[in-house]
């Protein structure tokens, strides 16, 4: 058992690029779940058309990548806007399943065979992220700490992923914060209630899509930068369903929950992966640590699934409120 | 003829062609030029008589346009009547033809396996030189030549097995809902745990027959159904714990029993996997529509389900009690209707008929780990359209989602993998005209 391996891994998992782009995913959906209380379950959605966004463009027709992240930007408000006209006037639980058939519906679409020669379909496209590879100040080397070997891009990535997540936290916790993130706040609870104030609940529950999904977007586009691909796969419900439990985990509606929640998350996603990868290993002449009636290399692989599911329905049930969540502040009460 | 002939057919088509298309390459290599390179492209059109024997005829007057790789196109020119093409290239380098489908005859389309845009790549492969070949090949446009109405007919059964199918799995969605306000993300895993125990005892173990094996797929479904109920969702209740909450623990739930499934068999479900009956049947052909006796069973089985289970809805004590839970669960356990045993009574039937749907699916369909979240959405979709919480709205909703699935491969038939952003598009149109669904109620909306 290499222990230093396992949790490097598992500390690295939490802090990486990859990492910073599930914090940007779960921040936004923070702001429509936490904040506002909508039910939205198509951030995947978001995510890919911040990932496509950023690959079609580049990898296609050779756009200069700023231009490409204006597309970002107009996609996600596009579809921010579509979403809202489509869902906010329904019940929650339609909101749920109108959102999460329009991300499917994008995932269908780039994942189709007709339109691979723009979407690159099953295959996802690559070659798009040479012009973050040049502008890395870091040797492509890299850096070992401890037991992990980071190469220079991933590097690069991670320290100017979390310069953005700092900026981009800084401005949600100081909207939040405003008075328009208390209006936010008053539809959470009582959406009547702030009708009556004269304010315009269907305006300001649509800015809240809009922001949410431009800050997810932007998680989509590091979360391909990170993986110098885009693949239809990675857009799936499970994506949205994973930026949940990172959400409840380090606290619903607080800027620093998602945050605090995707490092606990994928450090623990990580960890258990790694260590059943080292307890299930089979080398020459030993026999694993873990018996193989009960466990093998073949099917450790589905556990941290399990694992993430059983740690979704445990928190929703007992601490809903996520662990630093404030029970005053759960948003489980949206109807 | 079943459709395992015609693939064979097909197939010795495709190799007799690709031994013509070596043949020609080889004999038009003959005629290569010192500087750059050309490109000979022939398009045949095969047909095939009764007895399968094929022939082939060249196909003039089809446009290849031919583009480098960056796009930039270079030239392009027309078949002539031997069918052939010969396309000069400035270098020996890696070339796109695109075949102007727009060109073709009509009645005929390209072949199947065959796609418009092709690369010719001067520096790999056999026959190293300055002339490449690539040969098209046409097939008899079936989808015109049978008809356009004998193939709708022929997509209406199609869409009534699905519809059938889906109809099966979602009454016990619209009845959970209707019962619990709960929205089981687990459902899907319910239907393919049918499909799944019914499998064991069919390839595995006892290597029962379908039809005996099936009824102890359901009762596990029912029986995880209940399980829930007891060991989940009522103590919840208890407490007090949101529905939304509660959703979002069904969707945990879901995803890790979805893993154990694909954890405990997955040697064995890395691809679909197929029941020993009911697998491959030959078709019967009654006029246009061809069907195999599974797909009679199928449809035949659902509606007689379906038929009791409106019967037992509408005219029975108990299936009033439940429509009574779902119209106004106070109400009803003030008039002394015990809430907690009918809502039991709801997971064990809609449990053992997401089961029964699992096993058809399964039949017709193949089985895989993820089945039944692959048809989640869909049964979602359906109880949604018809509105949610009414269960003859989820019978609606099903025949909607399930031909809008089918009729979108008859509408749009080169768009066919995007049939189920159909069933989902289906959804959102209908909320936008009603928001409540077809057979919902008007409430608070917004």
């Amino acid at each position: 058992m290499n222990w230093a391996l396992i949790f490097s891994n598992g500390l690295y998992a939490a802090v990486s690029a990859n990492a910073v782009a599930y914090m940007l995913i779960a921040s936004g959906l923070n702001v429509h779940f936490g904040n506002t209380g909508l039910l939205n379950f198509g951030q995947a959605g978001f995510a890919a058309v911040g990932a496509y966004g950023i690959a079609i463009p580049v990898s296609q027709y050779h756009w200069n990548p700023f231009a490409a992240m204006l597309v970002i930007l107009v996609g996600a408000v596009l579809l921010a806007v579509g979403v809202g006209l489509l869902t906010l006037r329904l019940r929650s639980d339609y909101l749920a399943i109108v959102t999460i058939a329009i991300a499917e519906i994008i995932r269908i679409f780039v994942n189709g065979d007709h339109f691979k020669w723009l979407t690159g379909g099953n295959d996802g496209l690559q070659g798009f992220t040479r012009w973050m590879e040049n502008a890395s100040p870091f040797s492509t080397n890299g850096v070992k700490i401890w037991a992990q070997k980071i190469d220079g891009y991933r590097l690069w990535l991670l320290v100017s992923g979390w310069i953005l997540l700092g900026i981009i936290a800084t401005a949600l916790y100081l909207l939040i914060r405003s008075p328009w993130g208390r209006v936010l706040k008053g539809i959470r609870e009582d959406e009547d209630a702030v009708r009556s104030l004269g304010k315009n609940v269907f305006a300001f529950k649509m800015q809240s899509l809009v922001l949410g999904g431009v800050v997810g977007a932007i998680g989509g586009m590091w979360l391909v930068l990170d993986k110098q691909s885009a693949q239809p796969g990675d857009f799936a419900t499970t994506l949205t369903f994973f930026a949940y439990t990172m959400i409840i985990l380090g606290g619903v509606a607080k800027v620093k929950g998602p945050i605090i929640g995707a490092m606990m998350f994928l450090f623990l996603f990580t960890w258990v992966d790694s260590f059943l990868r080292e307890a299930t290993k089979t080398s020459a002449g030993k026999k694993p640590v873990l018996p193989k009636w009960l466990i093998t290399d073949n099917n450790y692989a589905q556990v941290k699934y399990i694992f993430a599911g059983v740690v979704l329905a445990i928190l929703v049930a007992f601490r809903p409120q996520g662990i630093f969540g404030d029970k005053k502040e759960q948003a489980f009460d949206v109807r | 003829m079943n459709r395992t002939h015609i693939r064979l057919i097909v197939r010795i088509w495709l190799g007799l062609m690709a031994i013509v298309g070596v043949a020609l390459s080889a004999s038009s290599a003959a005629n290569a030029q010192d500087t750059g390179g050309t490109i000979t492209v022939n398009v045949f059109n095969q047909t095939k008589d009764a007895k399968g024997v094929a022939t082939k005829v060249a196909v003039p007057g089809v446009t290849i346009k031919v583009s480098d790789d960056t796009g930039a196109a270079i030239t392009s020119g027309a078949t002539d009547a031997a069918g052939e093409v010969v396309l000069k290239v400035p270098t020996q380098t890696k070339f796109n033809l695109d075949l102007d489908v727009a060109t073709l005859p009509k009645g005929v389309v390209l072949a199947s396996g065959q796609t418009e845009k092709a690369v010719v790549d001067f520096t790999v492969g056999a026959g190293i030189g300055a002339n490449k070949s690539y040969n098209y090949f046409l097939g008899k446009d079936d989808r015109l030549t049978t008809g356009r109405f004998k193939l709708l007919l022929q997509t209406l059964v199609n869409g009534v097995k699905s519809s059938a199918v889906l109809a099966i799995c979602c009454i016990g969605l619209s009845l959970i809902y209707g019962t619990t306000g709960l929205s089981n993300f687990a459902h899907g895993e319910i239907v393919t745990l049918g499909a799944i125990v019914t499998w064991l005892l069919n390839q595995e173990g006892p290597k029962l027959h379908l039809l005996l094996a099936a009824p102890f797929g359901i009762a596990a479904s029912a029986l995880a159904g209940m399980g829930l109920e007891r060991g989940v969702w009522r103590p919840l209740r208890k407490r007090g714990i949101s529905l939304t909450s509660m959703m979002i623990m069904s969707i945990g739930i879901a995803i890790a029993v979805r893993y154990v499934y694909v954890f405990m068999l997955n040697s064995k479900f890395n691809r679909a996997v197929y029941y020993r009956q009911y697998h491959a049947q030959p078709e019967w052909s009654i006029g246009p529509i061809g069907i195999n006796e599974r797909d009679v069973i199928v449809i035949v089985l659902s509606v007689a389900v379906i038929l009791a289970v409106c019967y037992f809805l509408l005219r029975t004590r108990q299936g009033k009690a439940i429509r009574a839970v779902s119209d106004n669960p106070d109400l009803a356990s003030a008039t002394g209707i015990n809430t907690n045993k009918i809502i039991l009574m709801v997971w064990a039937l809609g449990g053992g008929l997401a089961g029964l749907g699992g096993v058809m699916f399964g039949a017709a369909h193949g089985l895989q780990w993820d089945t039944g979240f692959n048809l989640l959405l869909l049964l979602f979709a359906a109880i949604t359209v018809g509105g949610l919480g009414n269960p003859f709205g989820a019978l609606v909703g099903a025949v909607i989602v399930g031909m809008a699935t089918e009729l979108w491969t008859w509408v749009f038939p080169s768009f066919l993998e995007y049939k189920n952003a159909a069933a989902l598009g289906a959804l959102i149109i209908t909320l936008i005209i009603r928001p409540q669904g077809i057979l919902g109620r008007k409430e608070r909306l917004g």
